[in-house]
């Protein structure tokens, strides 16, 4: 029933409150829902786009409130193919988290996750993060930097169309993290329980 | 970050451990507010999985940090604040052991990159071909990540409650497993491989053609269990059944050590259930009925704990707790959390090791013996990389050694090294338990250079009893909305801690369904254009 060629995961990190679960549905859903509390219920979204003529479904992953206290699990960041680290530009302690959450990220990601810092909420007028201090910080980290507006859906688009095509270059040249050998699909010695094609299959 | 956390909840959780998450997973899911909160900064407690380097600390230092910070609250009359914590669960008889050096000796060193470049030996490692591998502690502590040893490690039968739990309330999203590709057990001598299905039975070229007929109509007759056929052993044990059945001993083998995992003292009901579970969770994912989480046992508590999260728990590890309030009818009332703040609740629940002494006191405690070893090979050598079960029996069959080895594709360690995990009940000590199973299985230290000795060299070894507090009545001290947590039992899977989180919940929470199936992203998720749909389930 799915009509697709890769299946990528994205997984989003950062402080509370700058603007994750806003840049996830402004991206998937083309909303903007304002001054709303924690997302519940909703656990990913998944948007399919089109690169090169081929269709890629992403699965992008929210942190569920579990950032607040520093207690996302280790499994949240498991098979990532992709992992989107936010902070709030008009607020220094979120950038100032970085350091701490890029330790979490070397300690439980795959060291071939690409990785991606975005600099939110450019609408804003209260900036006291420059953009070049943002970019001198991925540069040195190696990772690539984005300004966004979530709100005014600037630069949204054009964050997760290159995660897409990114993603999909390294699929093709084989480089993604290990645990994808052959394209998007889980290794057949693996068992993904849910599917509904594995189960029922002995009475 | 200074969130604050909120004042007041219907379920605080402390601890992160299997039970505790599955019931904050389940009290999440039907709208209640829930604070799951850890002293500890890592999920899991006595179900954890960690890196070399972590376990290499918590051998030494106290498994539960007993948390003693003085609180400044104020008290109500006739309320007492109660000291979280206790030292009755410690992991005992704990040793650790090297037999690797901790460096490359200096005539080796000239091959190595000098300093810390990582990364060059991370590639080495990589690339490691057929060539034996020198290993070091250093070698082995740089790749120390990639390690996620599990302090209670589990492996869940394909049609097993944990599996038909993990698809009816669809946590299965968030973690994966891998089938075990192989069952062993140790007959005449040497390893064998148990036939687990049909063909299996079919291809063993140790089986005969008779063995075959006989092993196949008795797997029939109980699967079907007629009364008539066990109408005579209900107080005899299975091996008598089995011994009546005039089977060979490779038969008899087989079916009472593996297939039903059980010893010559198992009552036969008892091995008729087990054989049932067994063939029914055959044919459903792999080759065996068995299957293990990718990246460890340590992942089963966080996909529940994730779900919670996703239906508006909040997760807060790493706290210092200040102790619990009880009011003068003994009734759990809060929680201090820093030094001041009370956060209130009408149901506490807890991990045993959590819990205020005086509510454990009588709880009895029987011990598991463990032995966790790092080794550079397979015990049974293949072309293909296989995560292996094995059931030993020891001391004569009169119990049963569990062994899961697990290689570099479970996401438990790098490549070139191989993790086994033995357990049994505890007799003696964990040593003495499994030494038996440890000298057939590995290398022995004593070098004996006339021989070449195929086996794998054990790099490092962690033995250590764990406690089972699984039988104990642990409602006996415990006020009445209070709840206490089993830790790990010595069960191959976590059945039994499901049900024991089933009961917990449903004491809360009569009448109300145990985790019911939570939507799927995509019944969520709109189309191009088209309106959200948030199907009202």
């Amino acid at each position: 029933m799915d009509d697709y060629k890769f299946l990528f995961k994205v997984v989003l990190v950062g402080n509370a409150g700058v603007g994750k679960t806003c840049l996830v549905r402004r991206f998937t859903q083309g909303l903007f829902p304002p001054g709303q509390g924690a997302t519940i219920g909703v656990d990913f979204m998944i948007k399919t786009v089109e690169v090169e003529g081929e269709k890629v479904k992403l699965q992008i992953w929210d942190t569920a409130g579990q950032e607040r206290f520093r207690s996302i699990t280790q499994s949240y960041y498991r098979s990532a193919h992709a992992l989107i680290l936010v902070y709030d530009i008009s607020c220094q302690p979120t950038f100032d988290c970085l350091p701490d959450w890029l330790r979490e990220i070397e300690e439980y990601a795959s060291s071939k996750v690409l990785r991606i810092l975005v600099g939110n909420k450019i609408d804003r007028d209260d900036r006291e993060i420059p953009t070049h201090v943002g970019e001198d910080f991925a540069a040195r980290h190696n990772m690539y930097f984005l300004e966004t507006s979530a709100k005014e859906a600037d630069n949204v688009e054009k964050l997760f169309m290159q995660i897409a095509e990114d993603l999909m270059e390294q699929a093709r040249s084989k480089d993604l993290p290990r645990y994808d050998t052959s394209t998007a699909n889980i290794d057949s010695r693996t068992s993904t329980i849910g599917d509904s094609s594995c189960c029922g299959k002995l009475i | 970050m200074d969130y604050e956390l909120p004042t007041e909840f219907d379920i605080i959780i402390v601890g992160t451990g299997i039970v505790e998450s599955i019931v904050s997973a389940a009290a999440s899911r039907i709208g209640k507010t829930v604070l799951h909160i850890d002293s500890q900064d890592y999920y899991g407690g006595f179900w954890a999985s960690f890196n070399l380097e972590q376990i290499d600390k918590l051998c030494e230092r106290n498994q539960n940090a007993n948390v003693d910070i003085s609180a400044d609250v104020q008290l109500n009359e006739g309320e007492r604040l109660i000291q979280i914590g206790n030292n009755n669960f410690d992991l005992k008889n704990t040793s650790q052991k090297w037999s690797i050096p901790e460096k490359l000796e200096l005539k080796d060193v000239s091959e190595n990159v000098e300093g810390d470049n990582c990364d060059v030996t991370e590639t080495e490692a990589d690339n490691g071909t057929g060539t034996e591998e020198v290993w070091t502690q250093e070698k082995l502590m740089r790749e120390s990540r990639k390690f996620n040893i599990d302090i209670a490690p589990k492996i869940q039968f394909a049609r097993g409650d944990f599996v038909e739990l993990l698809i009816s309330s669809n946590i299965a999203r968030y973690s994966e497993y891998r089938s075990v590709s192989r069952v062993l057990t140790w007959l005449n001598g040497e390893l064998e491989v148990v036939p687990c299905s049909r063909s299996d039975v079919f291809s063993n070229p140790k089986v005969s053609v008779i063995e075959k007929r006989m092993l196949m109509k008795l797997l029939g007759a109980c699967m079907d269990s007629e009364e008539n056929e066990f109408k005579d052993y209900k107080i005899k044990t299975f091996h008598t059944y089995l011994n009546d059945k005039r089977l060979t001993d490779n038969v008899i083998h087989y079916v009472l050590y593996a297939i039903a995992m059980s010893t010559v003292d198992t009552p036969c009901s008892e091995g008729v259930e087990n054989i049932k579970r067994f063939l029914n969770s055959l044919g459903r994912f792999g080759k065996t009925p068995f299957l293990y989480s990718m990246y460890g046992s340590g992942e089963l508590s966080q996909a529940f704990c994730r779900l919670s999260a996703v239906f508006g728990g909040v997760y807060a590890l790493n706290q210092n707790l200040g102790g619990f309030v009880f009011d003068a009818e003994n009734k759990f009332k809060g929680l201090v959390c820093g030094k001041q703040q009370v956060i209130k609740a009408s149901h506490l629940v807890m991990g045993i090791e959590k819990s205020p002494e005086e509510f454990v006191k009588s709880v009895e405690v029987s011990y598991i013996s463990r032995g966790i070893f790092i080794t550079n090979g397979s015990v049974k050598g293949s072309e293909k990389e296989h995560l292996t079960l094995l059931f030993y029996p020891l001391k004569g069959g009169r119990e049963l050694c569990n062994v899961i080895e697990l290689g570099t594709l479970t996401g438990t360690c790098p490549k070139g090294i191989y993790i086994v995990h033995m357990f049994t009940k505890q007799i003696n000590t964990p040593k003495e338990d499994l030494e038996e199973c440890v000298s057939k299985l590995f290398q022995s230290e004593k070098e004996d250079s006339d021989v070449k000795d195929a086996r794998p060299q054990v790099l490092w070894s962690f033995y250590y009893s764990a406690p089972d507090t699984n039988t104990a009545n642990l409602r006996k001290d415990v006020p009445e909305n209070a709840f206490l947590c089993p830790g790990p039992d010595c069960d191959l899977d976590i059945d039994y801690s499901i049900k024991k989180a089933k009961e917990i919940f449903n004491s809360m929470y009569p009448d109300v369904e145990f985790l019911p199936r939570a939507p799927d992203p995509e019944e969520i998720i709109i189309g191009d254009g088209s309106d959200e749909q948030i199907p009202k389930k």
